[in-house]
């Protein structure tokens, strides 16, 4: 029986309110003890007994990331040993993987596939529409029976307003929500039968006007979110707004929010961190769906997570090959890695006085767990040991070539707070050496 | 024009001019003063006979490399390498290696391996001939890209400008039509605004790009105003390669409201040149009988000054290459 023992660690239970200093003992998969006043003799009797000297360090729950794409260049559990060393201990993928998540027993697979205990637990979307083409509801009842936890068409708009309110509708009847990517895609020229011609590459504005690149009105994400809003109150369903990127939509989320319905929104690091100014070089990395957006919207996302209309930030992971990048801007692929950078991107915001630590791991932990409907994860005694430990203020620098996906629009910034250790099942997921050189006995 | 400036301007004609980069990429981020002296060289080869020796550049190797259909553009810049004793190879690209689905880098690399000193490229894509400068080690001139810019077509009309009118500064020039998708316009407002011309804009709303006022222009919907006074009108194409169809009702509802005809160009300064960088669509942007104004049109005369502005690029290009 192996007993292990964070010493002097700052506990962050964002579930409980708690953040204080104590003792932390984990025995397999359990948290057996956390206290104060540490009695070794307790637990230090058959010497099998290791303990890590944590002052200065941090204990909260595993990061929950609830927007990954796993693309061409990874598979499954690439992306789970990854997610594990970046401090995720849960995620959950998209349906718009080859192939589709769009039938019960693809999500079944995928879970079967990914049942490592001592890996990141995988959640799957099913596809929201048969193939993803918007027109057909797919078997949402019985995907949702073999575990999938939301809905959604993944990197598409649900665009049909009838389709949507079917869905809607149907999904209240299962209790999960439906996810959307908002985006009217005719107006940003990328609906299917778009041609080249029109195709929106990058925010519309007076940098797209410099740069010769098709911009993508900002008001195109608002549309798609008002109507959806209506049609979430016509039929009263959950209604999850992925990645939100503008003021405008930000607006409509808050006022929505104000007549009670469950409506919920994420947004992702790179539109809280960056505008559209980033790509006055051509550089593809800063091409993401949504576009980096003005410095106002991104203003604008950051007093959303601020008063909490935004409820949850994610990775929206979605790494690409290098030579898929290596293009003229136009011809490049769409995405950028974010799993290996999430918790310090996040951080970040606690450094700069956004908000509080205990308010960030929330929004990385049990609000969107909150928000799937899944239990929240909890650091108390006789709870799994599902926990992340690191030093928040541990400076380093994001650099390409020290990450595993790419690529990363964040390469040579710098950052404070590095994950150290990942617990999962209370294993050892990840460790890294300064943590292991932590070891007092 | 001040005593000093005229003496400048006689030196730069008679040597290379050296520039601050062995690229030409785009026209926004250069210098007024390089521009300058890109003019005034152009001016003195503009001035040469056709037969005079200007073969500085023997075994300079050259690629006009295209991935777009272009036939003025393309011959231009041969007939300038070649007058200045260059090797040239053409090299159309449009669809051949995209096809067989080798990417834009591969064949950049490919291309590099031969050695060449120039790589002139025109490309569908904005931005590409940057790409091009990162992973090169040759010279790199942007012939065309997407809707982003065509550095020579600008520095050809503003040599067109000066010979006919003498100065640039202080003109009143309206860029008229599709500016939307027209890197041509954005060529010449920058440089057109960094020497000092009042740059107007008239297009339709659909094809007014967003926030263009902001790179220092003034914008119009309404032809008539947007050409009063004006010294010089330009004239786009409308390219309809790169619309999607819900930007005009019609070919002759646009020449009704932004075709130049005689009744609107009457409004402009009475003296005022007509300019179109071609092709152009006769009784669509423009009235036939205008474009063959040889007093008003300068149409023939941009294609002439086409060659003496590449000789002079071509030429600086690789005397900023061999001292830097």
């Amino acid at each position: 029986m192996t007993h292990s023992i964070f010493k002097s660690i700052k506990l962050l239970n964002p579930a409980t309110n708690f953040y204080q200093k104590v003792n932390v003992v984990i025995q397999n998969e359990t948290i057996i003890n956390i206290s104060k006043d540490l009695n070794l003799e307790k637990f230090n009797k058959d010497n099998q007994t290791i303990i890590y000297d944590c002052e200065g360090l941090t204990m909260s729950p595993g990061i929950f990331d609830m927007r990954v794409n796993i693309g061409k260049t990874e598979n499954l559990k690439f992306t789970q040993i990854t997610a594990a060393e970046s401090g995720i201990t849960s995620m959950a993928i998209l349906p718009n993987q080859t192939p589709n998540l769009n039938n019960p027993s693809i999500i079944d697979h995928i879970k079967r596939q990914s049942e490592d205990i001592n890996l990141p637990k995988v959640m799957v979307y099913g596809a929201a529409t048969k193939d993803l083409n918007g027109l057909e509801i797919s078997e949402i009842g019985l995907m949702s029976e073999m575990g999938a936890i939301g809905f959604t068409n993944g990197n598409k708009s649900i665009k049909n307003s009838l389709v949507m309110r079917r869905l809607m509708s149907y999904a209240t009847m299962i209790n999960r929500p439906i996810i959307q990517h908002a985006e009217d895609e005719d107006l940003s020229g990328l609906n299917q039968a778009s041609t080249t011609s029109i195709r929106g590459e990058m925010n519309e504005g007076e940098i797209s006007t410099r740069l010769g690149l098709i911009g993508i009105p900002a008001c195109a994400e608002v549309i798609i979110i008002e109507r959806d809003i209506r049609l979430a109150k016509l039929t009263g369903a959950h209604y999850h707004v992925a990645h939100v990127s503008t003021r405008d939509a930000v607006n409509a989320i808050r006022e929505a929010k104000k007549s009670r319905l469950s409506i919920t929104c994420d947004t992702a690091p790179p539109y809280f961190s960056l505008n559209e100014s980033k790509l006055l070089t051509y550089n593809t990395a800063f091409k993401l769906s949504p576009p980096l957006r003005s410095e106002d919207d991104r203003l604008a996302i950051i007093e959303g997570i601020q008063d909490g209309t935004i409820d949850a930030i994610a990775s929206d992971h979605r790494a690409r090959s290098k030579d898929t990048k290596a293009q003229p801007f136009s011809a490049a692929s769409v995405g950028a890695s974010g799993i290996e950078t999430l918790f310090s991107l996040t951080l970040d915001l606690v450094h700069k006085k956004i908000i509080d630590i205990n308010k960030a791991i929330s929004f990385l932990t049990i609000n969107p767990a909150k928000i799937l409907g899944i239990d929240s994860p909890s650091l108390e005694e006789e709870k799994v040991a599902d926990f992340i430990v690191f030093d928040e203020n541990e400076p380093h620098t994001i650099k390409q070539e020290n990450l595993k996906t790419s690529p990363t629009p964040f390469d040579g910034k710098k950052i404070r707070g590095k994950i150290l250790a990942t617990y999962i099942n209370g294993q050892v997921a990840f460790m890294n050496h300064i943590f292991k050189n932590k070891i007092i006995k | 024009m001040n005593k000093l400036f005229k003496n400048n301007s006689e030196v730069n004609k008679f040597s290379p001019v050296k520039l601050s980069s062995h690229h030409l990429l785009a026209i926004e981020g250069m210098q007024k003063t390089e521009i300058q002296k890109l003019l005034d060289r152009a001016d003195y080869f503009a001035n040469l006979d056709k037969h005079a020796d200007t073969k500085y550049l023997s075994g300079y190797v050259v690629l006009n490399v295209f991935f777009e259909n272009s036939t003025r553009t393309r011959v231009s810049f041969e007939l300038a390498a070649r007058r200045l004793g260059a090797e040239v190879i053409n090299i159309s690209l449009i669809n051949s290696s995209i096809k067989k689905g080798e990417s834009l880098l591969d064949t950049a690399s490919t291309l590099n391996a031969m050695k060449p000193d120039l790589l002139i490229v025109r490309h569908p894509h904005s931005g590409a001939p940057l790409l091009f400068a990162e992973y090169l080690s040759c010279s790199i001139i942007n012939a065309g890209d997407g809707r982003h810019e065509h550095p020579t077509q600008a520095l050809l009309d503003a040599l067109t400008i000066k010979r006919r009118i003498g100065y640039l500064e202080g003109l009143k020039i309206s860029i008229c039509g599709d500016i939307s998708n027209s890197r041509v316009a954005r060529s010449n407002i920058h440089l057109l605004t960094t020497m000092g011309a009042e740059v107007r804009c008239v297009a339709p709303s659909t094809l007014m790009p967003s926030s263009l006022e902001k790179l220092g222009v003034k914008c119009f919907n309404d032809m008539k105003k947007g050409i009063k006074d004006a010294d010089v009108v330009m004239l786009l194409r409308l390219q309809n390669e790169r619309m999607s169809g819900t930007e005009n009702p019609s070919e002759r509802e646009y020449f009704n409201f932004f075709g130049l005809d005689e009744t609107k160009l009457s409004l402009a300064n009475p003296n005022a040149v007509i300019m179109h960088p071609g092709p152009m669509n006769r009784g669509v942007e423009i009235a036939s009988a205008l474009a063959d104004d040889t007093n008003r049109s300068l149409i023939k005369t941009q294609v002439e000054m086409g060659v003496a502005v590449r000789m002079s690029i071509i030429e600086a290009l690789n005397h900023s290459k061999n001292k830097t």
